[in-house]
């Protein structure tokens, strides 16, 4: 069907850039899936809930500074506050999910913390689901456009914006984790629960920080997400947290920089993958064909290297 | 734990669940196993919708017809079958409304009519869903699905249970298509047949827009991908180009990956068949790149949300609505008795008079067949659908009649095209 089959250089590039936008966002979330699995070895599924509830929040931040109304210095402002707001919502949410859904079954079998995880997340998606009415919100458009770049090859500002946002934000968990007394703390959790305990770390309280980190880092991907994609539904978090996953695994899961690897190695393989394949003679593969591409790799991962890109977990189990 | 479990189970618990977690050297070959059945279903998931999925085409000769007997005092039930939460809301309760007002004060041989809602999402699963659900409680007929992907999946299910069932608002060919291995003896519609809007759309976008190149998005549904075909293939019989089609699922809203497409192809016009949900978001991230290039759609996106959702965004959107001439005694009626009951117009939403027309020809129908005997009613269902398939009523919609496939013949339905303008559609001069 395609009659440009070989496309210009400068098509390339802005799907590369939509990749890598895409990418960010699975980034920022797989980063709260790695590190929950690093000092838990939970894999928190509740993590798109808590990504879609940070959405909400800055949604509802939004409409609260008048939605289409906003202009001039007034949407620097309001982006800021949609994001500590959400970043608020979220590490609130995913407190309460760690306190009521998982320390209780902290020491039960781990097949009883991921039914919890799994329950926790289809409760969520319906409680939100069910408040909206199952309908889609949508973002106002007030971010600038316009786009920077030379000649063809253009980058939009709310991409430049997405991208830069979540580097910030990886480089900021990054500094935490290595070079605080908390990020110690977390990695000395991660490294040997028991151990650390003895040593004198606070280990619920570091647990509790894994995830308000976490819920912080999805929650500004929520916001980011609404203000790209604009639609926002109860929903919203199922194939993005999948996805987010899927790329903690491709990076190596437990591993932070696997985590932000992965991410924009899915990102950039389920958009730029997809559209190499689709230029194949005689294939079709529609914008559909995304996510089978991208849980193919995931397969393609665990079977020829199960510990991921970034070959040995960082966190390892005691 | 579990006090009868014992031991052996437990274990076998906490190993699956170290399985799981990646703590074993089988981890890999579970993770395999479990991540190719995710893929299978995505796969399934993602394949077409259309017409190909149903060469087993069940039809006429699987159903039987079997006689309802309504009791003493008791109502007859008749389904509607439509979306009644969600993103379609406001296209689908309305549609429930006005059904339901065909069958206010009615009575027959003393029983009462009494409708039963039952909400299918708009989607193939919710179809069947809604289906069974409607067959469980007794009905003798269902007005609906909404929705084409709906209809597809339900018709099986209605076939077999010998209900027939009208629908005031799919309109995918595939619904009534011969090469479906059908038609289905069960199913009939009062709206209009794809058939008719893709090609008025196309000789809009060539005559009126004069555009020769366009670029195809589409719902991977019955509906959009009836559409798409109608549309393309007209508009390359026209002599224009159709540059290149891609297919989304519902609820999608990452569309940067078509935008760019777009971008990087010939285009001059985007065809969009699809509904409004996806629609909004599409064309909000295709306006962030490209204030030019021009948006043409179809019934499913010229809605209120749609301009509610894309504001600005949507100006200058073309879209068509093929709308019978809504005009006449009955009409007017049941435009007033709609307005009374629900304090909106019934203009407000597509489809009311079709819903209305639909509950109509179900209750004349069963008029003629329904048999006292005693206090109760017995409704030959074989009766009722023959007298259904020889409906010939003027309704709100016009004339009424079926042919062979189960498609309105009686009426004309000219295909209205409107631009969004200052954040309202405005009839296309």
């Amino acid at each position: 069907m395609q009659v440009f089959f070989l496309a210009s250089a400068s098509f390339w590039f802005d799907q590369t850039v939509n990749g890598l936008t895409s990418g960010s966002i699975y980034a920022l979330l797989a980063l709260g899936y790695t590190m929950v699995y690093g000092v838990l070895q939970l894999i928190n599924f509740a993590h798109g809930e808590v990504f879609m509830l940070g959405s909400f929040a800055g949604y509802f931040v939004m409409v609260g500074f008048g939605g289409d109304e906003i202009a001039g210095p007034m949407i620097a402002v309001s982006i800021f506050c949609a994001i500590i707001v959400a970043m608020a919502a979220s590490s609130a949410a995913a407190v309460a999910i760690e306190r009521i859904a998982y320390r209780p079954v902290r020491n039960a079998p781990r097949l009883t913390a991921l039914i919890s995880a799994i329950g926790v997340s289809i409760f969520l998606q319906f409680l939100v689901l069910d408040m909206t009415s199952a309908k889609a919100k949508f973002y106002p458009a007030i971010f600038p456009e316009g786009s920077v770049g030379v000649s063809d090859y253009q980058v939009s500002y709310i991409q430049l914006f997405l991208i830069g946002a979540s580097i910030v934000m990886m480089l900021f968990l990054y500094v935490v984790v290595q070079r605080t007394s908390t990020g110690r703390a977390i990695r000395a959790v991660a490294e040997d629960k028991d151990n650390a305990a003895l040593l004198g770390v606070n280990v619920n309280r570091t647990i509790v920080i894994v995830f308000i980190l976490g819920a912080a880092m999805a929650a500004v991907g929520g916001v980011l997400w609404g203000l790209f994609f604009r639609g926002v539904r109860g929903t919203m978090g199922f194939l993005p947290g999948i996805k987010a996953f899927t790329a903690a695994v491709l990076g190596g899961i437990g591993s932070i920089p696997g985590a932000v690897a992965g991410g924009y190695f899915l990102g950039l393989a389920e958009t730029v993958g997809r559209e190499m394949l689709t230029r194949l003679p005689g294939v079709e593969f529609g914008n559909e064909w995304r996510d089978v591409i991208a849980f193919s790799l995931l397969v393609l991962v665990l079977l020829f290297r199960p510990t991921g890109i970034f070959g040995e977990r960082t966190y390892r189990r005691a | 734990m579990v006090p009868s479990l014992n031991g052996r189970q437990i274990y076998t618990m906490e190993r699956l669940g170290g399985i799981l977690l990646f703590n074993s050297q089988r981890a890999r070959w579970l993770w395999l196993i479990a991540s190719l059945a995710i893929v299978a279903m995505l796969a399934i998931a993602c394949g077409d919708d259309d017409d190909d999925d149903d060469t087993d085409g069940g039809n006429g000769d699987g159903g039987s017809f079997e006689t309802v007997t309504v009791g003493d005092g008791a109502p007859i039930k008749i389904g509607i079958s439509t979306i009644l939460a969600g993103d379609l809301e406001s296209l689908g309760v309305p549609i429930a409304q006005a059904a339901e007002l065909a069958g206010e004060g009615v009575e027959i041989e003393g029983h009462a009519i009494e409708f039963i809602r039952r909400d299918d999402q708009c989607t193939p699963e919710g179809g069947a869903s809604a289906a069974s659900q409607l067959i469980e409680e007794g009905v003798v007929a269902v007005v609906g699905p909404i929705c084409s992907g709906g209809v597809i999946a339900a018709q099986d299910l209605y076939e077999a249970a010998g209900i027939t069932h009208v629908s005031p608002s799919s309109t995918a060919i595939a619904a009534t298509a011969p090469d479906r291995g059908t038609p289905y003896g069960t199913f009939f519609r009062v709206t209009y047949n794809d058939g008719i809007q893709g090609p008025a759309q196309a000789e809009f976008a060539l005559n009126e827009l004069k555009v020769t190149n366009a670029y195809i998005v589409y719902d991977t549904d019955a509906y959009g991908s009836g559409l798409r075909d109608a549309f393309g293939d007209a508009f390359e019989d026209g002599g224009g180009t159709i540059s290149g089609k891609e297919g989304y699922e519902k609820k999608e809203t990452n569309f940067q990956s078509i935008v760019t497409n777009i971008q990087g192809s010939d285009a001059e016009l985007v065809y969009f068949a699809g509904f409004y949900a996806e629609a909004t978001p599409f064309l909000q991230q295709l306006r962030q790149v490209d204030k030019d290039i021009l948006f043409l759609s179809g019934d499913g996106v010229r809605d209120d949300e749609f301009l509610a959702g894309a504001g600005a965004d949507a100006e200058g959107a073309y879209l068509s609505l093929p709308s019978p001439v809504l005009q006449g005694a009955v009409y007017d009626d049941f435009a007033s008795r709609f307005q009374a009951a629900t304090g909106e117009a019934a203009s407000d939403s597509p489809f009311t008079a079709e819903a209305f027309d639909a509950a109509t020809v179900i209750i004349k129908a069963l008029m003629e067949v329904a048999e006292a005997d005693g206090g109760e009613l017995k409704i030959d269902l074989g009766a009722l659908n023959e007298a259904i398939a020889n409906t010939k009523i003027d309704g709100a919609v016009g004339a009424i009649s079926f042919d062979e496939k189960g498609d309105n013949s009686g009426g004309e339905t000219p295909v209205t095209l409107f631009v969004v303008k200052d954040g309202e559609f405005v009839a296309y001069e």
